[in-house]
């Protein structure tokens, strides 16, 4: 079966993106609203999860509670996030309720209910976020990469800076929903088992305030440059030292998008990818090893975590640096169609789950301005190769890595 | 939707629920051994054996058997619990075959020692990254002190003086005892030809010898003791509580895991209006988890060193007002609908369906079809 895709654009200018998929009889939505971490204004860094907490806090006529009866009555899977362009809202749910949810959501972006009480609770709880993240610093260790490997604002961290937290009133951030949650450059995706003319209808129908039709235009990323510190490292009396590094690589618009990717494959795709072969299978370094591509609009990176004792860390930081730098000394045919299968399989596995292609198909319209088709990347994966893969590798050597390590012992 | 079953003469049980809709398949050995059927002495063989499994056969190394998975594209992944290990792969319908023959192969390793000696390692780095997950370790101390002397409350990855004094031909023989084809289900689900499957194998697992592979089942209260650990490290307070919930053959079953939604689920709960709604913990969770025999209800709250007392009290009042004035129908209502569309959503996918699958076959020897439970 051919795919469809379904596309309209509402007056107010929020763009209404869908996959039907026949086999299902769940549906996943997502909004995608202009309000992610690096659109905030400075100095509010985890404003972003305060307002994904706030605005489920009562809305239209409901209560914080009535509202989150009302949601799970439906049987509805929340599924949210916090990036650095986008805070998405969304869910999962049996088809049927699709409409009923859409008027709660329609009233949890247009009409929240942002009391003052409330506000204090949501960042409370992104505070703690913060502070928790402490004890976990497999997680930490990410979030701290990012911010020290994207160009500022586009690394900042969407758990937050408690002092930023802190500093934060309902107020300004009443402010920041005001000028962020701007339909006009909002993305809504739908993936699954809908109506689509019924969706449009019930969405252009949605009574909007003119708040939301007349927020600022949003602000533009500013490059200010990458950060010039290299590794970090952040003391912890744990069991492992867990290390974060990223280097830089080509955005997913770049005509060598694909052969990036290859080659991240032939990196960490599979158990037969050579960072577990070389650094786990033949040498027993870590249990976890693993590296992936990170691709934002306007900045992309290969993203790599490895948690060894900290006795081992030494060797383990340097075997994987030395696999990023021979990796364009030669990659074998076999390697490139492990890699190739790989992605395919693993495009064509999500591509049965709704919230998969809901996710995919807004985020393709966000950042390549349409939707791509299964069947082009297969195409474009397919079209890569051993040459493509290795010419790409050579005009784009791994270069600067930003490391950061958080454990009881500092690298070099 | 089809199910198919066929108990082969040795006792594997091949079963497999076709849907031929799917994109994919998913196939899986399910195996009823984990850290409840140790001793002592080789506490954590279970979790590294599913380990050892992907260091080859006779036939392969490590490598090859790491090619011949990706090779396919297959999704593959083990886990191992108390009380089942599991091996999984999903897979594009046309190499389902491929990968079945692949796992089939795998159930009669190698275990050669050098192999053995390099995965230890890779084991310890396992052990000590759970280590720096706080979450995790208080769970763990907290299923321990619950189970006490129970086979329950053995660890899954063992300490680093069991795995470091364990050998090679412990785990040898360790292996003959529990991956017998009798104690062994082989399940497949989504795009698949069940005759296809079914002939793979009984040509290949046929010669595998039945064992004597039982496991002791005995019921356990909990200790209801309380362990404070105190580690300078951490910043927040992880509390884990355990109490005894009912077996998986239990047909109150589902009475239990809806009781372990409507207290802690993660959002709309009991847990959630009083302790993470009012930012008195930023986490706090409550899970019934059917075992083999036996059962248990366990909680995960995180929160402040201010908070804890005030927290307990908190939670204590939840308990006590469940026990008093039990629950709303309201609450029964919601709990039922989250429970219900999570399962038809998980189970949209071949992977998901065949986790169900393997353990409703596991633990009551019946097919569940997707709808039926908890209506």
């Amino acid at each position: 079966m051919a795919e469809r895709f379904d596309k309209h654009v509402l007056k107010n200018g929020m763009v209404i993106l869908g996959e039907p998929m026949e086999a299902v009889g769940s549906v996943a939505f997502g909004f995608m609203l202009p309000a992610g971490e690096a659109l905030l204004p400075d100095g509010c860094c985890g404003a972003g999860g305060v307002i994904a907490d706030w605005i489920f806090r009562g809305a239209g006529d409901k209560s914080s509670r009535q509202l989150c009866d009302a949601l799970d009555g439906l049987g509805l899977h929340r599924a949210g996030s916090v990036g650095s362009s986008h805070i998405t809202i969304g869910a999962v749910l049996e088809a049927d309720n699709l409409a009923q949810a859409l008027d709660l959501y329609a009233d949890i972006i247009l009409r929240a209910k942002l009391d003052e009480d409330q506000f204090e609770l949501a960042r409370q709880l992104a505070i703690d976020g913060v502070r928790a993240l402490d004890d976990d610093p497999r997680q930490k260790v990410m979030f701290e990469l990012r911010e020290r490997f994207y160009p500022s604002p586009l690394g900042r961290s969407t758990a937050g800076h408690i002092e930023e937290l802190e500093s934060l009133t309902a107020e300004s951030t009443r402010a920041i929903i005001k000028n962020n949650f701007n339909l006009s450059q909002t993305i809504f995706a739908v993936a699954g088992k809908y109506d689509f003319d019924a969706v449009c209808q019930q969405m252009e129908d949605f009574d909007h305030p003119q708040a939301a039709l007349e927020a600022a235009t949003r602000r533009e990323t500013r490059d200010e440059g990458r950060g010039t510190s290299k590794y970090t490292h952040i003391n912890n009396e744990g069991a492992q030292v867990h290390i974060g590094l990223m280097t830089e690589t080509v955005t997913p618009a770049d005509e060598d998008y694909y052969n990036a990717r290859v080659a991240v494959s032939v990196l960490s795709g599979g158990m037969s990818a050579r960072l577990f072969t070389e650094v786990r299978e033949k040498r027993g370094l870590c249990y976890a090893v693993a590296a992936r591509y990170h691709g934002l609009k306007s900045a992309a990176g290969i993203m790599c975590y490895a948690g060894t004792t900290p006795e081992k860390g030494q060797e383990t930081l340097d075997r994987v640096i030395g696999e990023f730098h021979r990796l364009s000394e030669g990659i074998s045919e076999e390697e490139i169609e492990r890699a190739k299968v790989g992605l395919k399989s693993s495009l064509i596995l999500q591509s049965e789950s709704s919230s998969s292609r809901a996710g995919a198909i807004g985020g393709d319209y966000y950042i390549l301005g349409r939707i791509r088709s299964l069947d082009e990347i297969k195409s474009k994966i397919e079209e890569t190769s051993v040459d493509s893969v290795l010419g790409f590798l050579r005009n784009n050597a791994f270069g600067d890595f930003t490391v950061v390590t958080i454990g009881p012992k500092c690298l070099k | 939707m089809e199910f198919k079953k066929k108990n082969l003469a040795n006792g594997l049980n091949v079963i497999g629920e076709v849907n031929k809709s799917a994109k994919s398949a998913a196939v899986g050995f399910f195996v009823k051994t984990g850290s409840r059927d140790e001793s002592k002495e080789v506490n954590g063989v279970s979790h590294y054996l599913e380990h050892m499994l992907f260091k080859g056969t006779e036939r392969l190394n490590a490598f090859e058997v790491n090619e011949a998975f990706d090779r396919t594209g297959a999704q593959f992944n083990a886990f191992t619990s108390e009380e089942n290990t599991v091996f999984f792969a999903a897979v594009l319908p046309e190499y389902l075959v491929e990968v079945t023959e692949l796992w089939i192969e795998l159930m009669r390793p190698a275990l050669r020692d050098e192999d053995f000696d390099i995965e230890k390692n890779v084991i310890k780095e396992e052990i000590a990254m759970y280590k720096d997950l706080p979450s995790f370790d208080a769970m763990e101390r907290c299923r321990s002190l619950h189970f006490e002397a129970h086979p329950c409350g053995n660890s899954v990855l063992g300490s680093g003086e069991s795995i470091d004094n364990l050998t090679a031909e412990q785990m040898r023989a360790y292996f003959v005892r529990r991956y017998a084809p009798n104690n062994m289900v082989l399940a497949c689900a989504g795009n698949f030809d069940w005759g296809q499957i079914l002939s793979i194998a009984e040509s290949s697992c046929s010669k595998w010898q039945k064992q004597a592979a039982g496991r002791k089942l005995e019921a356990c209260g909990g200790s209801k003791k309380k362990e404070r650990v105190e580690k300078p490290n951490l910043a927040r307070e992880h509390i884990c509580l355990m109490s005894a919930g009912v077996p998986a053959q239990d047909p109150r079953r589902f009475a239990a895991s809806i009781l372990g939604t409507i207290i802690g689920d993660d959002v709309g709960s009991r847990f959630f209006w009083e302790l993470v709604d009012k930012a008195l913990a930023e986490s706090a969770t409550m899970q019934f988890g059917a075992m083999d025999g036996t059962g248990t209800f366990s909680s995960y709250i995180r929160c402040s060193s201010e908070n804890v007392y005030k927290v307990l009290d908190i939670v204590r009042g939840i308990f006590s007002g469940l026990s008093k004035n039990g629950i709303t129908d309201d609450e029964l209502r919601k709990a039922k609908n989250k429970i219900l569309s999570a399962l038809v959503i998980k189970n949209e996918l071949p992977m998901g369906r065949l986790i169900d699958l393997g353990f409703n076959w596991i633990y009551l020897e019946r097919y569940r079809t997707n709808r039926g439970r908890h209506q």
